[in-house]
């Protein structure tokens, strides 16, 4: 135990009098991959945002069943029935032509300021219909409302179809276009990395073919580099996120009024913290096999047997 | 403790470097290994310590295979061997104190006994003051005696020297040579390659012959 901590602060110390002798390339290595991870971090901050307005719009897509005039009572049980046979359904409200009125009314003051008072009624009795959380919900719904409009005794369904459909697609456009750019940037990162660590190698040929000809093991010869990989792959993805942070509350700061005249409750959201860690770990792993990857070819190369 | 059966050892094609060999060098020992230029000594001395492969035969070292090891366990082998090679091998970003004591590290030694270590093979070759100096401000024989130090300071239980004096006058050369026989009477082998022959003359030891990569006399 002892001595592997020994032999990471030689490994550490080796680190930093590499990353000294190199420090140039570390540098522009470094700046590359918080560009990468900035680039990926911003998709992430736009794919969060819509991400939150979808999962807010999409608590308030519900069927309504609106009914005619004179249903029967027989025919609004047959539609209860309905609603309660279907297991994908998650809560049915009532609202009777009263209560409709009442809210319209309502909110129409809220909004003019006028109480409006028209002598009788225009408005039919509903039923607000919400349906379980699922990954076809809306093909669900989009069923049912089929269903339910041939019923006696409903005068039309109503659910905001075409938009929502539309959104959900571009979302999952959205999930498919971060995981390639992801791939590839990382694929990219992988070479950068692994092109410094090289680099980092050729610097110091002599020292490495010395120390394996004085007996170091190879995890010896080799954890310095690991190391290097991976300090790379902290520093750039922490310079980046830093970076995103700056611009994120300069962002918030100058707009946040505005947006919040645009869509009402909306807070503007910053990567959650679980991807946070994820992105700065993905990005030392990343720094770990390209570094892997290059020490363990010079290694293959030296060993002459 | 050293042994090697019909050892036969190629450079790419052409004839062989090492042709046939077989030897026996026992624990305790002090030999020569002498012979014309590209007569095989230096590639002995790396099919030794595992730097160079070999095509047939067998090595063994201190009851290791040589043969058999592979870049894992490698370094078993080299820990309890102390090279001079030929070219030194010096680090030139490291000053003569940190070449020594680099040799401690890859063995994980705690940092006390690294400097105490370092600091006593220095002395045994003449080199403290000019600890602080790097390599390229040394003469060629300080040079020698810094890849000396580095070699002893391990104390390994073999040491393999590559000429190592090679770049010293005669005064210089005979205390080289009393410092190896001082580590071969504390317990250490030494196999000391050289074409010199007034080295030969002056230490009394068993005297090893290459020429053309076969032992001429041994
Ligand atoms: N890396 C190599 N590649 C190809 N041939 C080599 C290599 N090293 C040595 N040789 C050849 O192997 C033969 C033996 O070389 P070696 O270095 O063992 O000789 P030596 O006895 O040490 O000579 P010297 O006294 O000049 O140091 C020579 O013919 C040499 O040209
Ligand atoms: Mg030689």
């Amino acid at each position: 135990m002892n001595s592997a901590i020994h032999a990471l602060l030689i490994g550490f110390r080796a680190t930093i009098a590499n990353v000294r002798a190199n420090a140039q390339t570390f540098l522009i290595s470094v700046v590359t991959i918080a560009i990468s991870i900035g680039i990926l971090g911003l998709f992430l901050i736009i794919f969060f945002n819509l991400n939150g307005f979808l999962a807010s719009w999409n608590q308030q897509v519900q069927l309504i069943t609106y009914l005619k005039d004179d249903i029967s009572p027989a025919q609004k049980n047959n539609l209860e029935d309905l609603f309660k046979t279907n297991s994908r359904v998650q809560s049915t409200e009532e609202v009777s032509k009263d209560q409709a009125w009442q809210e319209f009314r309502l909110s129409q003051a809220e909004r003019s300021g006028l109480e409006l008072d028209l002598g009788f009624n225009p408005l039919p009795a509903s039923y607000k219909i919400r349906f379980k959380m699922s990954d076809n919900r809306l093909l669900h719904i989009s069923e049912f409302a089929e269903q339910i409009q041939n019923e006696p005794g409903v005068e039309s369904v109503e659910y905001g179809k075409s938009w929502i459909s539309r959104f959900e697609k571009f979302m999952v456009f959205c999930r498919v276009f971060l995981m390639a750019t992801g791939a590839l940037l990382s694929f990219g990162l992988i070479l950068i990395i692994s092109n410094t660590i090289r680099l980092s190698i050729y610097s110091r040929q002599d020292e490495i073919e010395l120390m394996l000809l004085i007996g170091a093991t190879p995890h010896f010869v080799k954890i310095p580099f690991l190391m290097e990989g991976m300090l790379q792959g902290l520093c750039g993805s922490l310079l980046s996120l830093g970076l995103m942070g700056v611009i994120y509350y300069y962002l918030k700061s100058e707009f946040q009024t505005s947006m919040e005249s645009i869509a009402r409750g909306m807070d503007f959201q910053f990567i959650s913290e679980p991807f946070l860690l994820i992105l700065v770990g993905a990005s030392v792993l990343i720094g770990l096999v390209a570094s892997y990857i290059s020490t363990y070819q010079y290694m293959q190369v030296l060993n002459k047997r | 403790m050293i042994q090697l059966f019909n050892v036969i050892k190629k450079y790419g094609s052409g004839s062989p470097a090492l042709d046939d060999i077989s030897l026996k060098i026992e624990r305790g020992e002090f030999v020569f290994l002498t012979g014309p230029s590209g007569a095989g000594k230096t590639t002995i001395l790396k099919v030794l310590f595992g730097w160079e492969d070999f095509e047939e035969g067998q090595v063994l070292v201190q009851g290791i295979n040589v043969g058999k090891l592979n870049a894992g366990n490698m370094h078993t082998l080299r820990r309890s061997i102390g090279v001079i090679f030929q070219d030194y091998k010096l680090l030139t970003n490291k000053t003569v104190f940190e070449n020594v004591a680099f040799a401690q590290e890859v063995t994980n030694r705690d940092r006390k006994t690294i400097k105490f270590k370092t600091w006593e093979a220095l002395k045994n070759v003449g080199l403290t003051p000019k600890k602080d100096s790097f390599p390229p401000q040394l003469s060629g024989g300080e040079q020698q005696r810094v890849a000396i130090a580095r070699a002893m300071v391990n104390a390994p239980p073999i040491i393999l020297a590559d000429e190592p004096t090679g770049n010293l006058d005669q005064e210089i050369s005979l205390e080289i040579l009393k410092l190896f026989e001082e580590l071969n009477r504390n317990g250490a082998t030494i196999v000391f390659a050289t074409h010199s022959q007034d080295i030969l003359k002056l230490g009394n030891h068993r005297v090893i012959v290459l020429s053309r990569g076969k032992v001429v006399s041994s």
